[in-house]
């Protein structure tokens, strides 16, 4: 117990060292990481804007008002920030497969999927990421319980992004070249998450708590939420828990199928 | 005068050409436009269910799903015009490209339109697919779709010069994806690209319909579900003054840009 615990702190430090160097990198060229940043603030801003003219003109969507619809787009940000902010290095899993260019990462003394994640940082998911927290704490104006909730969410949230774009990445073992197909499911996962939940019914929300878990990035942290209840947490997490181990073990069987690119490469 | 304008009508059939041979990488692309449209679809379903109406602004809620179509196509098609650009700066590709007897904006204006066409079209065929499957066709008309096709090169040509103009701010910024995203989240909102002018509150309605990216994504798609051929007298008006104000800025930022360049031997 305690060697996995102290393999946990050694990792921790490993991605606060990566964190550390990729934002030095990122502040080398400053004024197109702040415009970045600052611009997916104001893409969010654009959506939000959005939601509120429509409910301007139609007040309520099935029991959902607009500060339901912004809280979801805020923890849905927020979530998707942490997750891509720090563990942006997912989104390039099936490029790297798909030119045998997983060699270099192979060679460290590291287990190679937590390594891998979190070789790359995005800016523009740090917008998002303050996005989330700014307008959740300035439009919905939350007390101290509801904020707590509000950034233990944002977690689970980002567990299931992250976890779900390992999955989706490590297709690319199987499939081929899943880059395309990738991009879509991503989309795809943020386009339903980010619409009032009440508008699904049937098939498709069952579609949206397990092939596509749009529910446990959105209605379920909505919920937990609106109604300051822990079940529904428990329920994010979970559902991160389970998708983690799923992709997980699709990583790794995939990557017996691993073929090498004899490609020399050089990593700084 | 006619030997200039077919080379850029070649130049535009390249690109369109080519962009052909990519027809099933567009097609699967639009994979996502039919997963936007069937949350459209349940969206609007239900809010034309609630409000008790028939109607919404002028549109039924059949018109309503094929105004999506429209604008998800014309929204979903734009070439990469500011990247290209942008990289064309930093490389220093820019430099290579004025040797060319032609002029560099409009060799960028008609590869867009060319590439842009063949885009338009494949993600249009896709989202009329999907909303025949899920709402029929019912209120299309002919004339709808000769509205639409006389409305859409102008638009075309407007967005590509706001493009063109967020590219050229390559020469002083050190990267323009932020102007980028501030541009297309501007004609998504203020062009009626997920909801139409009609259903604006009516303070901001009048500040929206002056702006010129409802001519971009809201004109062409209000006409193809709507036709009436006073509204495209008005919209080829607007497009019109629009696409002199943006040539103008274009042409400055270009000649401002241009002094800019340093090419070295090599």
């Amino acid at each position: 117990m305690i060697r996995y615990f102290n393999k946990f702190i050694n990792y921790l430090g490993l991605a606060l060292a990566y964190m550390r160097f990729n934002l030095r990198a990122q502040l080398e060229y400053r004024q197109a990481f702040i415009s970045q940043v600052v611009a997916m603030f104001v893409n969010d801003a654009f959506w939000v804007v959005f939601w509120c003219l429509f409910f301007t003109k139609f007040p309520v969507v099935r029991g959902w008002t607009s500060k339901d619809v912004i809280t979801l787009w805020a923890i849905n940000a927020a979530g998707y920030g942490i997750a891509f902010s720090f563990f942006r290095n997912v989104n390039n899993i099936p490029y790297l497969i798909a030119r045998g260019q997983l060699d270099s990462w192979m060679l460290y003394p590291r287990a190679l999927l937590p390594h891998l994640l979190v070789g790359t940082m995005s800016a523009t998911a740090i917008g998002d990421a303050i996005f989330g927290y700014a307008v959740y704490g300035f439009f919905i104006r939350p007390d101290i319980p509801h904020m707590l909730l509000f950034v233990l969410l944002s977690f689970g949230v980002a567990l299931v992004f992250v976890s779900f774009s390992i999955l989706v990445g490590s297709l690319s073992f199987y499939l081929g070249n899943v880059e395309a197909l990738g991009d879509q499911m991503r989309g795809a996962l943020v386009a339903f998450s980010t619409y009032p939940a009440s508008i699904f019914d049937g098939a498709i929300k069952l579609i949206l708590f397990s092939f596509l878990p749009a529910g446990f990035v959105g209605y379920l942290p909505a919920q937990a939420l609106r109604e300051l209840s822990f079940i529904p947490v428990l329920e994010v997490f979970a559902g991160g828990f389970v998708m983690s181990c799923v992709a997980t073990f699709v990583f790794y069987y995939g990557l017996s199928r691993y073929e090498s690119g004899s490609l020399m490469e050089m990593r700084g | 005068m006619i030997a200039s304008l077919r080379k850029y009508y070649w130049i535009a059939l390249m690109a369109a050409r080519t962009n052909l041979a990519y027809v099933g990488e567009v097609a699967a692309r639009s994979v996502f436009l039919a997963i936007l449209l069937y949350i459209y679809l349940r969206l609007w379903t239900i809010t034309y269910a609630q409000s008790n109406a028939t109607r919404l602004g002028d549109l039924s809620l059949e018109q309503m799903l094929w105004y999506l179509v429209a604008t998800q196509s014309i929204y979903m098609s734009t070439p990469k015009v500011a990247q290209n650009l942008d990289q064309d700066v930093r490389t220093g590709t820019l430099a290579v490209q004025l040797v060319r007897p032609l002029s560099f904006p409009l060799y960028y204006l008609w590869n867009a339109l060319g590439e842009r066409s063949v885009r338009f079209g494949i993600t249009f065929l896709v989202g009329s697919i999907v909303a025949l499957i899920l709402v029929g066709p019912a209120p299309l008309t002919v004339p709808g779709y000769l509205l639409l096709l006389a409305a859409l090169p102008f638009a075309f040509c407007l967005d590509f010069l706001g493009y063109f103009l967020v590219g050229l701010g390559a020469f002083w910024l050190e990267d323009t994806s932020g102007v980028l995203l501030i541009y297309q989240k501007s004609v998504m909102l203020a062009g009626g690209l997920l909801i139409p002018m009609e259903l604006f509150p009516d303070s901001i309605k009048p500040i929206v319909q002056a702006l010129p990216f409802s001519s971009i994504v809201y004109g062409p798609a209000h006409l193809f579900v709507h036709p009436d051929l006073a509204e495209l007298g008005n919209l080829l008006l607007k497009q019109g003054v629009a696409i002199c104000g943006f040539t103008v800025c274009v042409w400055f930022v270009w000649t401002l840009a241009v002094k800019r360049v340093h090419a070295m031997g090599g």
